[in-house]
This record gives structure tokens, C-alpha cells and sequence, in this order.
């Protein structure tokens, strides 16, 4: 949790804990019933929608965990970006909603039944494992810190990411050029 | 001197292959090639006769076959009774095919006629000239089938065709006979040379039996009884052919062979009498169904029946040189009866004596001829038939028999009654029905007057006015004619009063008492005039006794062919089609089913399996998920 | 405060409502959507790691969940790029349609 917040509701007397505690479920159960919106919506484009909204649900989790610059690169690029290119593409192949989503099919049962699996798989190992006391352990990084790690530690993977970003550049444009007849 | 005889039979032969190949386009040529053919054989005959009294004898020509130490040699014997025999055939063979240049003038097969004739010849002069049983055998069969092919000459009408067919098989039930006697002298004398018969004089049963054996094929061709049903319906035939073969030549031949083999005969008295017995027998029965008959040639045939039982008579009681003699008396008188019946057959056109009647006035030449011969078969002398049937007679008579001598003299009797008879109906009395009789042409009363000549001169060859000129020529062993015959007048005169006798009672019943007695008497013997009438029913026995269960045998076994053996090939056929059905019931059904049942296994379990294959991408991470899910599952709970 | 399992938990359910949305969708870009889904599951789980791990702090699991965002966006890039294809040759980007390889 950032400090300027605890501060902020130090100085209001409310226990930050608490307070905490109070806004994250809501915002986590939010989260999860857009991201469900968003595999249920037989309106692809609400469901973009729905996928922003998610996101932003995630951007205030990465608060939480203090990461601060991830949320603030999460909502720039995942919600402004690619949440864009999604309702571009949404708007280009035109049966928006010509399609219902058919209903309760076997299939529909069965990734249900898969899905709730794994769920239930990793709830398991979560609950079993014995976790570290949520401590302060690790202070907060700040950018500079992680600006300097990014340039000297992890340089390679940054660099690599910059060709794959190219790659991708280039390939989606190749794919989806339109033939010349 | 030159050996010519065996040129003898050739030259028929020639003419019977001409006639044959080139008939249709000689026509009536064809007559001609024939009687040339046997008028060269016939001088060919007066000068092997000539070299005979020069000392000629029996000669051999080649050897045909050899096995071990006898061998069949193929030769011609040259003696007294094959030369009188050739001048008998030759000469009443030429006179007849003259005499059928009229007869069967008009006739769509002439040529052929003519050729059957040639054939004939050929075959019975081979026959006499023949010095073998093998080569006897032969022209044997050769004359049978000539006689076959001349009886159903016309072979339109069914009565001809069944009448040759009649005399073929039973000539060829005598023939059997003759020829397992044939084996039986082979085997037992190793020899079928007749010249070796004369040095056979051993008395073995077996001898016996041969000779039987042999007599049996003489029973066929010579038509004695039991085997004499054949003559009276070969009439069937053109006259001709009934002159020739079944009176003068062929049915003598039963005759000839006997007397070949007299020694073997002679030497088995037994089998000797037997002869004589059957001769006596048939003489007696034929000419008793003669007396009732009304036919015309039947009772000729008949009279030659009972005839040729009288010379098998003389040979049976020893009297060869009596036996040959009146077999050639009886040739030309019988041959000259038989053209004067188809002269006036030719004229009237019927057969029945019952509608003849008065002809002489119109037919005299006919006529004549016809009177002549039938006094000289009644045996009036002085013409041929009273010197032979005298022989006859006393030999009978001094014979030890008195059996046969009575039924000899029964048989004269009877003969000179139903000759008469004969003669009465046909040319004297009223005419019974609308005739219109005219005599015959030339061509055919010149050979009928050529006959009579020798009907009336040639018994004097045997007669004592010659001194038994005949009986000194043709002998058997030693000339023990000559001390025989010294004129019996006792004989002769009995057998002259027989003969009146009878003529002057079929002058009573046929013209005297013309309308009453023969009906009469027939009314008050219907019983012995039905018998009589009928043959003595012998055919129908024959046809209820032998050829009936025959003909059933033969339908029973030609079912049993049809039925049995056929259904059993048809049968196989069948079952292997039956088979081959069920086989291919199994290929199709088993088989076959086995490979589709596999086919169609694999199909249902890849149409099962196949819908895995949905190319449908969430189907295959829906799979892939609920697998991994599985195993983390199964590991989590189980605690792997 | 706010104990480490619960954010696990979020991002466990999150990956199989995540799950659930590939195998179900039938619209290709809601599978991409997802897809996103699952990798914001994955990131939340970096981010949990990177803050309750005590390991030294140069902020890993940071880094890493910003090259995961990174790759996520070249992947739905070159994932709608493919969208656009399959749109402009078959009309449709339902993937119930896209069974050519079906038997």
C-alpha cells in the first residue's frame, strides 16, 4: 500500500488496515465479475469493454502490491492500447452480434467443469503451502531502482523485447495486409 | 493250260461297280453291261470246265494268313460239282437279267436292279469257286446282303422293306450255327480247307457237333424248318429276283455246302439222318400249306420249300449224286415256273389266283412253258424233274427208312396236285374276274422258251438212256453210282401213277367239279383248312415265343439307357451343380462375409473415433485441460 | 493486511475465468481477450511474488510482469493481424467455422 495513502488515511483516524481491507474485496470481486462479463457477454464489443474495466480492476491490485508504475504501464498500455486495437479489430470484422453465444452446450459444461478444476487445483496448493507472514519484508522500489535495474541487470530481456515488439510490428502489418488481386 | 477260274466272279463285279457309279447315266445300258458281264463269265466257266476234263484241279492262289503250322490259304477248288453248278448259275443267271429287261422296263431304278444283280452273281459264283470256309463265309454274306437288298428292292411298300429285314435275320440265326461249326472244325481239325475234310475220318463227338452246327447255317439259307419263314414273304421281291435267288441258286447253296461237306456228314451217320430227317419234314409241311394257298408265287414258294427239303432228303439217306441231280433240275424248272408267274403277273397285274382264270387263251407262249415246267416238277416223264425225283425215290426207298420213303411219296403226290391246281385256276376254266391278259414281249418268252428247252432235256443226263452220264461226273468217294442204278422200273412206275394221280385230282376239283367241291370240301374241313391256310400259325408263334419278349427286352432296356444310365450322367450333372451352387453360396456369404465383416469393423470403429477429429481448436484444449486437470487431480488425491 | 493467499486466490480465479473463456468463445477475438485475461493472472501472481518474497529487491517480478505486458501486447498484435486475415478471406471469425481440418 502506498505510503501517501497511508498517510492520508492515517490523518483521517480510519485504521488503514481496515480501510484497506474494506476497499480491496469490493474492487477484487469487481474485478472478477467483469473479467466473467467478459467471457459471457454475447456482445463481443461489450465485452471489450468489459476487458477494459477488468484491467483497470488489476491496475488497482498492482496498487495495492506497490507497484506503482506497473498499474500506471498497465492502464496506459493494456487499456489504452490494446484495448483499442481489440475494439479497431471489433469494428473491422463486422458480425458484432449476428452470433448468440448458443447457450448451455456440453462444451459449455465441460470447460466449465475443466475451468472450476483448476481452480480448485490451485486453491489447493495455495491453502496448503505455508506462506510468509504478510511482513513489510521488501520495501518499495522505486523507479529510479527499477529504471537501473531494467538498463544494467536485465538489460537483455529489455533488448530482446525491443526486437520481439519489432518482430510483431512487422509481422501484423505483413498478416494483415490486404492482397493485391 | 492257263488258270482263269478265279476271273470268274470278276467280271460280274466289274458290272456291278459300273452299274452302280454310272448307272443313272447308262440307263438302259446298264442291262447290258450286266448280261455281258455274265456271258464272259460264262465262257470263262465252259473253258475251266474244259481244263477239268483235261485234268485240272483245285489250285491255290496265295496264302493270306499264317499262324503257327496252318496257314488259310486263299485258292479255288475246280471240281465236277463247282462246274456243273457255275453252268447252272451262269445260265439261268443271264436268261433271267434278259428276261428283266422286260419285267422291269419302266422302273425308276433300273440300273440299280441290274447292279444288285451283278453284285449277285459275283457273290455266288465266289461262293462256289471258294476252296475255304473262311472265303465260303464271305460270298455267303454276300449273297445274303444281295438277297436283302433285292427283296426290299422296292422298298416303298412296308410289306418289302419288313419281308428283307424278316429274311436277313433269320438267314442270320442260321448263320450263327454255321459259323461257331466253322470254329468248331478249327479247333478240333486245325484245318477250314474242304480238301482236308475228305482225309477226316475220325468218329470224336466233336465232329458230330460240327457238322450239326454247320447244317444250321445250310437251315437258314436253304430256308428249311424251323427257319423257313422268310422264303414265302421274300416274294416281296420283283420275280426276277424270286426266280433267281430263292429258286435256282441261292437257296441251293444251304444245298452245296451240305454236299462240300458230305465226307464230315458221311462220316456221323447221326448228324447225316438228321438231315434227312428235316428235309423230309419241310418237303412234307410246305407242300401241304402249297395245297390251300392262293398267291401265286407263294405256292411257288412254297413248292420250293418242299423241294429243296426233297434233296436235303437224298443227301440225308446217302444219295449225293441224286440230291445234286435235282438240285439243277430243279433249278430250271423252277426258275422257268417262277418268269412264267411274273410274265402273267406282268399282264394281269394280280396275284391272286382267285381272280385268274382262262389266260392260256390269250398268253400261249406263257402258257406253253408254264405247262412244261409244272409236268416236269410233277415228275411226268419224260422231262427233267421225273429222272432226278426217281433217284430220289429209290434211294429213299433202299435207304433202311421206310418213314422217309413214305413222306417222300406223300410229298410227290401233293406236289403234282397243288402244281396242278395251280395251273388250273391260272389258265384253264372260266376267267373269274375282268381280265385282260396279253402276252408278254419277246424279251422276256425267248428266255422262257430257252428254259423249257432245258427243263425238258437236261434230266437226261442222268437217266439210264445216257448210261447215268450225271451220276459218273458228280460222285462222292468211289463210283458207287454205277452198280446203283440199274433202272428201278418198280420206282419209276410208282412215282409216274403218283403224279397222275395227283394232276388228275386237281382236275377233278378244278375243273370238273369246278363251283362245288373245292368249297365244299373246304366247309366240311374248315378246321385243317384254317391250319393250313395259316401257315400252320407258325409267324404268329414265332412273334408271341421270340420276337415279342424281344421287342419288350429291347423297349426295357432302352429305358433302362434313357433312364437309368442317362439320369445317372444327368444326375452327376446335377449334384455338381448343386455343389458348385452351395460353393458359391459359401463364397459369397462366408467368405465374403469374413472380408466385409473386417472392413466394416474398422469403418464403425474409425466412424467412432474420427469425431475426435472435430479441426475445431477448443475442442482439442477443452481435451487438453480436462486431461491435465485429471492428472493433477489423480495425483493431488492419490499422493503419487 | 492483506494476506498473499488471497491475491493468489484472485489471480487463480481470474486464470480460470480465463480458461473457461478460451474453451468456450466462439468469437476468435474473445479468445484473444482471454488470453489477456490469463496473462493478467500471471502477472498478479508476479507482482505478489516480487512483494511478498523477501528476496533482495531489485524488483524481478516487476520487471518480469512488464516484458509479460510487453509480450501480451506483440501476441494480441500479431493475433488480431491473423483476426484481420481470416476475416477478409473467410467472412467470419467464428471458430466453429474454422474446421477445415475436420474429417
Amino acid at each position: 500500500m502506498p505510503s501517501g495513502l497511508i498517510q492520508l488515511l492515517n490523518n483521517t483516524g480510519v485504521s488503514h488496515e481496515i480501510a484497506a481491507k474494506m476497499i480491496f474485496y469490493p474492487i477484487a470481486c469487481l474485478t472478477l465479475l467483469f473479467a466473467i462479463s467478459v467471457v459471457t457477454s454475447r456482445n463481443i464489443f461489450h465485452s471489450a469493454l468489459y476487458l477494459a474495466l477488468t484491467l483497470i480492476g488489476v491496475a488497482c491490485v498492482y496498487l495495492y502490491l506497490d507497484a506503482e508504475f506497473l498499474a500506471i504501464v498497465q492502464i496506459l498500455i493494456y487499456v489504452g492500447a490494446i484495448v483499442t486495437l481489440f475494439i479497431f479489430t471489433i469494428m473491422l470484422t463486422a458480425d458484432i452480434s449476428t452470433v448468440p453465444f448458443g447457450g448451455i452446450m456440453r462444451r459449455t459444461l465441460l470447460s466449465a467443469i475443466a475451468a472450476i478444476g483448476i481452480f480448485f487445483i490451485l486453491i489447493k496448493v495455495v491453502s496448503k503451502t505455508t506462506w510468509q507472514a504478510a511482513g513489510a519484508g521488501a520495501p518499495s522500489l522505486g523507479l529510479p531502482e527499477l529504471g537501473r535495474s531494467l538498463m544494467t541487470k536485465y538489460v537483455l530481456p529489455f533488448e530482446v523485447i525491443s526486437l520481439i515488439s519489432l518482430a510483431a510490428l512487422v509481422g501484423a502489418i505483413v498478416i494483415g495486409k490486404a492482397r493485391k488481386k | 493250260m492257263v488258270t482263269l477260274a478265279h476271273f470268274i466272279p470278276l467280271f460280274p463285279f466289274l458290272a456291278f461297280l459300273t452299274n452302280i457309279f454310272f448307272g443313272r447315266k447308262l440307263n438302259k445300258a446298264s442291262a447290258l453291261v450286266s448280261i455281258g458281264a455274265s456271258i464272259v463269265s460264262l465262257g470263262l466257266a465252259a473253258y475251266t470246265f474244259l481244263s477239268l476234263l483235261k485234268g485240272q484241279g483245285s489250285y491255290t492262289l496265295f496264302k493270306w494268313l499264317v499262324f503257327g503250322i496252318t496257314s488259310l490259304d486263299v485258292g479255288v477248288i475246280v471240281d465236277p460239282l463247282t462246274c456243273m453248278m457255275l453252268f447252272v448259275v451262269l445260265i439261268i443267271g443271264t436268261l433271267i437279267q434278259v428276261y428283266s429287261i422286260g419285267y422291269m422296263h419302266g422302273d425308276k431304278r433300273f440300273s440299280r436292279f441290274f447292279a444288285y444283280m451283278s453284285l449277285f452273281m459275283c457273290s455266288m459264283l465266289g461262293l462256289l469257286l471258294a476252296d475255304n470256309f473262311i472265303i465260303l463265309l464271305l460270298f455267303w454274306e454276300g449273297v445274303g446282303l444281295c438277297s436283302y437288298l433285292l427283296i426290299s428292292f422296292w422298298f416303298e411298300k412296308p410289306a418289302a422293306a419288313k419281308a428283307g429285314m424278316k429274311a436277313f435275320v433269320t438267314t442270320r440265326i442260321g448263320d450263327t450255327g454255321l459259323l461257331i461249326g466253322v470254329f468248331t472244325l478249327f479247333f478240333s481239325a486245325h484245318t477250314v480247307h474242304f480238301r482236308d475234310l475228305a482225309a477226316l475220318q475220325s468218329s470224336e463227338p466233336i465232329f458230330m457237333i460240327a457238322a450239326l452246327l454247320i447244317f444250321c447255317g445250310a437251315i437258314g439259307k436253304s430256308a428249311q424248318f424251323p427257319l423257313h419263314v422268310w422264303l414265302p414273304d421274300a416274294m416281296e421281291g420283283p420275280t426276277p429276283v424270286s426266280a433267281l435267288i430263292h429258286a435256282a441258286t441261292m437257296v441251293a447253296a444251304g444245298v452245296y455246302l451240305v454236299t462240300r461237306c458230305f465226307g464230315l456228314f458221311f462220316a456221323h451217320q447221326p448228324a447225316l439222318i438228321w438231315v434227312g430227317y428235316i428235309g423230309a419234314f419241310t418237303a412234307i409241311f410246305a407242300a401241304s400249306i402249297a395245297t390251300v394257298n392262293n398267291d401265286i408265287k407263294r405256292i411257288l414258294a412254297y413248292s420250293t420249300l418242299s423241294q429243296l427239303g426233297f434233296m436235303m432228303l437224298a443227301l440225308g439217306v446217302g444219295g449225293y449224286s441224286a440230291g445234286v441231280f435235282h438240285l439243277m433240275t430243279h433249278a430250271f424248272f423252277k426258275a422257268l415256273l417262277f418268269l412264267c408267274a411274273g410274265s402273267v403277273i406282268h399282264s394281269i397285274h394280280t396275284q391272286d389266283i382267285r381272280e385268274m382264270g382262262g389266260i392260256y387263251k390269250n398268253m400261249k407262249v406263257t402258257g406253253a412253258t408254264f405247262v412244261i415246267a409244272s409236268l416236269a416238277i410233277s415228275g411226268i416223264p419224260p422231262l427233267a424233274g421225273f429222272w432226278s425225283k426217281d433217284e430220289i425215290l429209290s434211294e429213299t426207298l433202299h435207304s433202311g427208312h421206310p418213314v422217309l420213303f413214305a413222306i417222300a411219296v406223300v410229298t410227290s403226290f401233293l406236289t403234282a396236285f397243288y402244281m396242278f391246281r395251280l395251273i388250273f385256276m391260272v389258265l384253264f376254266g372260266g376267267a373269274r374276274s375282268k381280265l385282260h391278259p396279253h402276252e408278254s414281249p419277246g424279251v422276256m418268252t425267248v428266255p422262257l422258251a430257252i428254259l423249257a428247252v432245258f427243263a425238258i432235256f437236261v434230266g437226261f443226263l442222268g437217266s439210264p438212256f445216257m448210261h447215268n452220264v450225271f451220276q459218273s461226273f458228280i460222285h462222292f468217294g468211289h463210283a458207287e453210282g454205277t452198280a446203283h442204278h440199274a433202272p428201278d422200273y418198280a420206282v419209276m412206275g410208282l412215282s409216274t401213277v403218283i403224279a397222275c394221280l395227283g394232276i388228275g385230282l386237281a382236275y377233278l376239283f378244278y375243273i370238273l367239279g369246278n363251283k362245288i367241291l373245292p368249297a365244299g370240301v373246304r366247309a366240311r374241313f374248315t378246321p385243317l383248312y384254317n391250319l393250313l391256310y395259316n401257315k400252320y400259325y407258325i409267324d404268329e408263334l414265332y412273334d408271341a415265343v421270340l420276337i415279342q419278349p424281344l421287342m419288350r427286352f429291347s423297349r426295357f432296356a432302352a429305358r433302362f439307357d434313357n433312364g437309368i444310365i442317362d439320369g445317372a450322367v444327368n444326375g452327376c450333372a446335377r449334384a455338381t451343380v448343386v455343389l458348385s451352387n452351395i460353393k458359391s453360396w459359401i463364397d459369397r456369404c462366408i467368405v465374403d462375409g469374413a472380408v466385409n465383416l473386417t472392413a466394416n469393423t474398422v469403418g464403425f470403429f474409425s466412424s467412432v473415433l474420427r469425431r475426435t477429429q472435430t479441426g475445431y481448436i477448443q475442442t482439442y484444449l477443452l481435451v487438453a485441460f480436462i486431461g491435465l486437470v485429471f492428472i493433477i487431480f489423480v495425483k493431488l488425491i492419490g499422493g503419487y | 493486511m492483506i494476506p498473499q493467499s488471497h491475491y493468489l486466490i484472485l489471480s487463480a480465479a481470474l486464470f480460470s475465468i480465463g480458461v473457461f473463456g478460451i474453451l468456450t468463445r466462439k468469437n476468435a477475438i474473445g479468445i484473444l481477450m482471454s488470453i489477456e485475461l490469463i496473462l493478467n493472472a500471471a502477472n498478479i501472481n508476479l507482482i505478489t511474488f516480487n512483494r511478498f518474497s523477501g528476496k533482495p529487491a531489485d524488483g524481478l517480478g516487476q520487471i518480469f510482469a512488464l516484458f509479460v505486458i510487453a509480450i501480451a501486447a506483440a501476441s494480441a498484435v500479431v493475433g488480431l493481424g491473423l483476426v484481420i486475415a481470416i476475416y477478409r478471406n473467410r467472412k467470419t471469425i467464428l471458430v466453429n467455422k474454422m474446421d477445415l481440418m475436420k474429417w
